[in-house]
């Protein structure tokens, strides 16, 4: 090259911006749980203590419905919804089963510490037929598991409480350091959460899953402090591109 | 809850090793944590029967067997005949009180009581509430102790409004608000029932007759007292989740023969109020339905010995243990069975969801896209504030003053997310949130937004390094039609910002359903496959610019100078882009302005430092003929 006609211009790469990590998350979750036949409903974040907690079986005694760990706004006429799970309830009241429905988004307890946040992100699926029992719950939640952290994770489910399922499990993984971490709640529709919404229980039975999204973010990209998703910092959000 | 591992052992027939203690409790749902022999667990609310050595080893009893390996006194017992009144029974249907004597005083305790305090490290008060506290450990059964001499009076049992102060036994003050369980003597307040006694009626080291109580509180009752005044209540924290309705005459026996292991009883007295009778839980047999819900296969024989070995009463139906205060379905009785089985022993099941059609174009996620192309960067704030609107929702508890409604536009959030990035010297931002945003006029809102924030260079590449964010880039970004505009751009003054920038910042916020649908016609969804990168910490420390303008005369050379600037790499090399290129042909020159940003993730840069750096990336441009750097 020995004049300047011949001369190529440096290469303007396009720079992309970045879609939030917690969101990139939340659709990779969503588009897997499509693929399983999932549909995706959506609802308030101002949600009424009936959808958010009487038509889960959360009486009126359970800690989570007290002013220390719930937000209630305007005068207790409604809350900000500590779950997603009533849209789950809205979305089971308008449709017969058999039926399969994920929900997804922001929740609030007040929370607010090193590994607690006041609003964080979950993702949750329920699914109503006839015979649908544990053993089927079970099968799903590895498919799940294992498209997230690939065929050999070690799962591991372990007894646990809440009050829209019955039997409930927590679901843990291996990690590499030996460590068992939490990573999900999972169950059978309790039947009194079907009967609420007009089920059928004696036709029907569902299982329903949990997961903190959050969670799954800092364990795939390995943020140890949850606080960083929420400073938008440039030098952050740029990762991950 | 903490117990001793030897305690619990204790209580079974076989004694499994730690690990395999542990294994087990986990199967059971169980979790805990070890620290040499001391287990610390963290049982789910639902089974408060579990917080005790027995009640640990009731549910253990499947595997390992139980025994009783605690005596209880036998003897006959006189009637206290004690003046009190319960005014709500329905908080407290049942309650029990033992008046006990004791001769001298006790100075040391048995290896089991002593062991108690020692290895759990637990705080010795005096004899009597030391027992008490044993026995909750031991049988899960809460009880109080009162110096007997100093109920002098009727003892009144009520659940009401309270407006009075309370000094607890551990001499904090405490006003009372609202419905209280509490017990009362000449219209006093003596004890905040289920959670904690008042010193005024304390027992002391001195103390040689005390009044012990030992009730079933009902969970509803109780829940929430201890969170509300801040005291830490074992009591609290076992009658929230439910003890067990039969066990108190037992519990206040075994307090006798404690007491009895230790020192001379002079007397002992004792009388029980129960004014509502419990009803215990009936379920029908049914193993098929275990079967389906679990999709397994279970013989009913095998089905009844587990229930039975948990307690269940087997007859021509199952009678749930009136301490498992959650079973009462077959659901419930599911999980026992799959408790026992051990959840990860079920095998799953395929099963196959029947795909719906999903036609719906999801305008949102186009959206995205079509501002992360050009260079946007999404942001996720909570939507908690301080400013106040009419049409703000307010948080009847919030987290704290800055915190007390809830946003109605997005522009605070984002501005506040610009103006902490210009102070982390960064010159080009573009930002957009999309959320709903709630508000109220007779009723609750819910509208889905958009909002975006710019300010400063359009971008760092020669060609937008000094074009600025403006107005004209988001119209263009938008497409916007002037004839029917649908958003409407604002300049923020920096006025009131307190910052030394002077790039102009544009905000526009958009309803989501205002947009038109012509807008998304070309716009494509952009779903690639997911790319999980490894996260690198953001350093916390100032970087530094250095500005490099190369004037390239041997065009021969200009390929190997844009290659090599094109792959510039060092540790603290941040970012290196080619902001300035200009062709002198009059000269017959070529110009090109490199920027290189340092940044360590550990430490602020010295100018030493980042020369040497510069110098490294550098070189194999200075050496080539006919370039040259002014200036270096």
């Amino acid at each position: 090259m020995s004049n300047l006609d011949n001369i190529v211009l440096p290469i303007i790469k396009q720079v992309d911006g970045s879609l939030h990590p917690i969101n990139q998350v939340k659709d990779y979750l969503l588009n897997m749980l499509a693929e399983m036949g999932f549909h995706e409903v959506d609802g308030p974040e101002i949600e009424s203590e009936e959808f958010n907690f009487d038509m889960l079986n959360i009486k009126k005694s359970h800690p989570a419905r007290q002013m220390h760990d719930t937000f209630y706004v305007e005068n207790k006429s409604n809350l900000l919804r500590t779950h997603t799970s009533p849209v789950q309830i809205r979305s089971m009241l308008k449709t017969k089963p058999p039926l399969a429905f994920t929900s997804s988004g922001k929740v609030y307890r007040k929370d607010d510490d090193a590994t607690h946040l006041p609003m964080f992100h979950q993702i949750e699926g329920i699914y109503i037929d006839t015979n649908v029992t544990f053993a089927n719950l079970k099968n799903l939640i590895h498919q799940i598991l294992h498209n997230l952290f690939g065929k050999d994770i070690e799962i591991r489910f372990r007894p646990s409480f809440f009050p829209f399922t019955e039997p409930s499990a927590e679901v843990d993984i291996l990690s590499e350091n030996g460590k068992w971490l939490e990573i999900l709640g999972c169950g059978i529709v309790n039947p009194i959460v079907l009967r609420n919404c007009n089920i059928d229980t004696e036709k029907y039975s569902g299982l329903a899953f949990g997961l903190g999204v959050e969670r799954i973010a800092m364990l795939k990209y390995g943020v140890n402090d949850i606080r960083d998703f929420y400073k938008s910092n440039l030098d952050f959000l740029d990762q991950f591109k | 809850m903490k117990f001793i591992y030897q305690d619990l052992l204790n209580f079974l027939s076989e004694k499994p090793s730690i690990q395999v203690l542990s294994e087990k409790l986990f199967q059971l749902g169980h979790e805990h944590e070890i620290e040499g022999e001391i287990f610390d667990m963290e049982l789910t609310p639902n089974r408060g029967d579990c917080l005790s050595l027995n009640g640990l080893a009731r549910d253990l009893n499947i595997f390992f067997g139980k025994v009783e390996p605690f005596k209880i006194f036998k003897g006959d017992i006189d009637l206290l005949c004690l003046n009190f009144k319960n005014l709500s029974p329905e908080a407290c249907p049942k309650i029990n009180f033992l008046e006990i004597e004791i001769e001298g005083s006790v100075n040391t305790y048995k290896p089991y009581l002593e062991n108690y305090f020692s290895l759990l490290g637990a705080r010795k008060t005096n004899f009597f509430t030391d027992i008490s506290n044993y026995i909750s450990y031991e049988l899960g059964q809460p009880t109080h102790c009162f110096d007997a001499n100093t109920i002098n009076s009727q003892l009144i049992f009520e659940n009401r409004n309270c407006q009075e102060s309370f000094k607890t036994l551990l001499g904090s003050d405490i006003k009372l608000t609202s419905k209280n369980c509490i017990f009362s003597v000449n219209n006093k307040i003596i004890s905040l029932a289920g959670v904690m006694g008042g010193i005024s009626t304390a027992c002391s080291a001195k103390t040689k007759k005390a009044l012990v109580e030992c009730a079933f509180f009902t969970p509803e009752s109780i829940i929430g007292k201890s969170v509300k005044y801040n005291l830490n209540s074992d009591a609290a924290h076992k009658f929230e989740r439910g003890v067990d309705i039969q066990a108190q005459e037992k519990v206040l026996r075994r307090f006798i023969e404690i007491v009895r292991d230790h020192t001379s009883i002079k007397g002992i007295k004792i009388q029980s109020f129960e004014d509502i009778q419990a009803q215990q839980d009936i379920i029908p047999i049914d193993v098929k339905k275990i079967n389906k819900i679990l999709g397994i296969d279970l013989e009913e024989k095998e089905y009844l010995t587990y229930l039975s070995k948990l307690d269940f009463g087997i007859e021509k139906q199952i009678t749930v243990p009136s301490y498992r205060h959650d079973v009462s379905s077959q659901n419930d009785l599911a999980e026992e069975i799959a408790r026992i089985i051990g959840y990860n022993n079920i095998e799953g099941k395929s099963l196959e969801i029947i795909k719906k059609v999903d036609k719906s174009v999801d305008n949102v996620k186009k959206l995205k896209n079509h501002l992360i192309k050009n260079g946007f960067y999404e942001v996720i704030n909570n939507p908690f504030t301080k400013n106040k609107e009419k049409e703000s929702i307010s948080i009847d508890n919030p987290l704290d003053s800055n915190k007390t409604c809830l946003r109605t536009t997005l522009k605070g959030s984002l501005l506040d997310n610009l103006l902490y990035n210009e102070r982390r010297q960064k010159d080009s931002i573009k930002f957009f949130e999309i959320s709903d945003v709630y508000s109220k006029d007779n009723q609750i809102n819910q509208e889905k937004k958009l909002g975006i924030i710019i300010s400063g260079r359009r971008g760092h590449n020669y060609l937008d390094f000094s074009k600025k964010l403006d107005n004209a880039f988001l119209n263009e970004l938008l497409n916007q039609d002037f004839d029917n505009p649908f958003f409407v751009i604002e300049e923020i003054s920096r006025a009131e910002l307190k910052t030394k920038k002077r790039d102009k910042i544009y905000y526009t916020e958009i309803s989501i359903d205002k947009i038109p649908d012509l807008f998304f016609k070309d716009v494509d969804l952009g779903l690639g496959p997911m790319n999980f990168i490894k996260y690198q910490p953001v350093s916390e420390f100032p970087s530094s610019a250095r500005d490099f303008s190369f004037s390239i005369k041997d065009f021969k050379k200009y390929d190997a100078v844009i290659d090599h600037l094109s792959h510039l790499n060092d540790k603290i090399l941040k970012d290196a882009f080619i902001f300035d290129f200009y062709e002198n042909k009059k000269l017959k020159e070529i110009k090109v302005g490199v920027r290189l940003i340092f940044q360590s993730p550990s430490t602020t840069l010295s100018d030493v430092e980042i020369q040497e750096s510069v110098n490294k990336l550098l070189k194999p441009i200075i050496d080539l003929d006919g370039i040259s750097i002014p200036g270096l």
